[in-house]
């Protein structure tokens, strides 16, 4: 096994075969299959959904219980392919965060000296260096890395943590819940950078907000640690086709649980349709409201 | 980042006698003109401009021969430096103590049982997602958690017995019994390490500590000489901690690559 990885261009393969992972009393993940490799996938899901802890055993920083998972078919809870699979991933978990009093360059070049391991793209210390610098860029922090992290606003500070994923051009990006804090104009740009990397890298990112999962390949959707959905997102949306409608007064207690008030007075409605009901086209967001509450 | 070269070449500046602009090729710059290699000149002009110098102390390890790589692993982590500043702290009282001449021997035992808690401060309070907002992060790297651990272990270490054999000098004890902390300090920061394995890093090393200091008084008492536990016999038994505390270290390394949760 090659243990000085280079960046190959080709997206990680990723399997997972009845994974479970239990946290406390409950299983958070529960026999959880999924065979992947390539594209922008999104898990989504309501919170406590399991989303965390299924990007935490792709990341390595968990074991599953039981089951198994293999990525480029490297077992993880084997020590020697855990570092190898290390060198392959970039990983953004959810709430972490970097020192505010070291500077942005330092911080992600902390980061890039703990990846740069047997990591041929990141070593010697000048390809570092730039490599740093490279991804700054990407993020749109290139001008910022001289100042202190803790002069940034919220949104800049998951760039940088944003950033530090990209480093070695991973071939498997886990991300869990990218968009937290970025303003419209930000997550636009972390839409291009995934688009754009989709090709070269297995992406996995996990969110809890439909618009951002309507824009990916693929969507996962989970609940109480179980997929219940996973397929494209037209698909998703079709699991609406004609049970979403608009009507002008809030629909009769009992006759539809999922309904909401839009900004023209009217209450969109998911569910068995009324007689004579005027029907509109689903959206990714109708069809995993209707699965959740299925 | 490549700017609009075109447009400030078109930019009248000097009358009506501005030659026309060169032909520009398809990558927007003039012709004759590549565009890699304006990239990797920026790429090294920008390496200047944007990146900064390293801290004070990162260049003072690296005068040192210390790999800048490994520097910046020691002291880029704020959680450490905090842990230092806190060990570094009792250190001070510890010096303060031992400068009151008149109390020589109460000095050294005081000297003796806190001098080894200052590094199991330093390595248990800088490890972990409580001290480390990085941490789940850095797990993810093929850095293995013990051999960063390990690395930043042997820095508090070394830094903390410098300044502690400058406090041991305010004595004026012989040096043999003065610096009787020594074996103590790395027996106890194993132990800690050993006791990471199987709890969260501070329970870790609050227990080692309150382990520590109950054991020295116990055996201090029961032999009617406060100094028993820095004998030879108790050196001896330090180096089979530092030992034990070791293998089962490196034997449960696993544990310092995978998060700790709630099982």
């Amino acid at each position: 096994m090659n243990r000085t990885a280079t960046a190959t261009g080709h997206p990680a393969q990723v399997l997972m075969f009845g994974a479970t992972r239990t946290l406390g009393k409950n299983a958070a993940i529960a026999g959880i299959d999924l065979a992947a490799q390539g594209g922008l996938i999104t898990v989504l899901g309501p919170n406590g959904a399991g989303k965390t802890t299924l990007l935490r055993c792709l990341a390595t920083v968990l074991l599953p219980d039981s089951g198994s998972i293999l990525i480029d078919g490297l077992n993880p809870g084997h020590e020697s392919d855990r570092l190898e699979i290390r060198r392959r991933i970039g990983y953004l978990p959810q709430d972490s965060g970097v020192a505010d009093s070291a500077t942005v360059f330092d911080v992600v070049d902390y980061l890039a000296v703990m990846k740069s391991i047997g990591h041929a793209d990141l070593n010697p210390e000048r390809s570092r260096r730039r490599q740093v610098l490279e991804v700054l860029d990407l993020v749109g922090l290139a001008d910022k890395a001289s100042e202190r992290v803790g002069s940034l606003s919220g949104g800049m500070k998951q760039r940088v943590v944003l950033a530090q994923t990209l480093l070695g051009r991973p071939s498997l990006l886990l991300l869990d819940e990218p968009a937290t804090g970025l303003d419209p104009e930000e997550r636009t740009r972390l839409r291009s950078i995934l688009s754009e990397r989709r090709h070269q890298a297995t992406i996995i990112q996990s969110t809890h907000l439909t618009e951002q999962a309507a824009y990916g390949d693929r969507i996962l959707v989970m609940a109480a640690g179980r997929v219940l959905f996973d397929g494209p997102p037209e698909r998703l949306a079709a699991v609406a086709e004609s049970r979403a409608w608009i009507q002008p007064t809030p629909p009769p207690a009992g006759s539809t649980r999922t309904f909401w008030q839009t900004s023209d007075g009217h209450y969109r409605c998911l569910g068995r349709p009324p007689p004579g009901a005027e029907t509109v086209a689903a959206t990714v967001e109708d069809g995993y409201l209707l699965l959740l509450n299925q | 980042m490549n700017g609009d070269v075109s447009g400030d070449m078109n930019r009248d500046m000097s009358g009506d006698h501005q030659p026309p602009p060169p032909p520009v090729g398809p990558s927007g710059f003039p012709h004759g003109i590549d565009p890699a290699r304006i990239e990797r000149n920026w790429t090294a002009i920008s390496s200047e401009l944007f990146v900064p110098r390293p801290s004070r102390v990162e260049r003072w390890l690296q005068r040192l021969s210390v790999p800048p790589s490994v520097t910046r692993l020691m002291v880029a982590t704020p959680a450490l430096r905090r842990a230092w500043f806190l060990a570094l702290g009792l250190v001070v009282l510890i010096g303060l103590a031992a400068a009151d001449g008149t109390r020589t021997r109460e000095n050294l035992l005081a000297l003796l049982v806190m001098a080894p808690l200052v590094p199991v401060l330093g390595v248990t309070m800088a490890y972990g997602s409580r001290s480390d907002p990085a941490h789940e992060i850095s797990l993810a790297t093929p850095l293995s958690g013990f051999r960063l651990i390990m690395i930043r272990s042997a820095t508090v270490l070394a830094c903390s017995v410098v300044v502690l054999a400058l406090a041991s000098l305010l004595t004026g004890a012989v040096p043999a019994l003065a610096f009787g902390w020594l074996l103590p300090a790395v027996g106890l920061t194993a132990a800690a390490l050993a006791l990471m394995t199987v709890t969260t890093p501070r329970r870790a090393g609050a227990i080692a500590a309150t382990v520590w200091v109950v054991a020295v008084t116990t055996a201090g008492n029961v032999s009617n000489d406060p100094l028993v536990a820095f004998t030879a016999a108790g050196q001896v038994l330090m180096v089979v901690i530092v030992g034990i505390g070791l293998v089962v270290s490196y034997r449960r390394r696993d544990r310092f690559d995978l998060l700790a949760v709630a099982s």
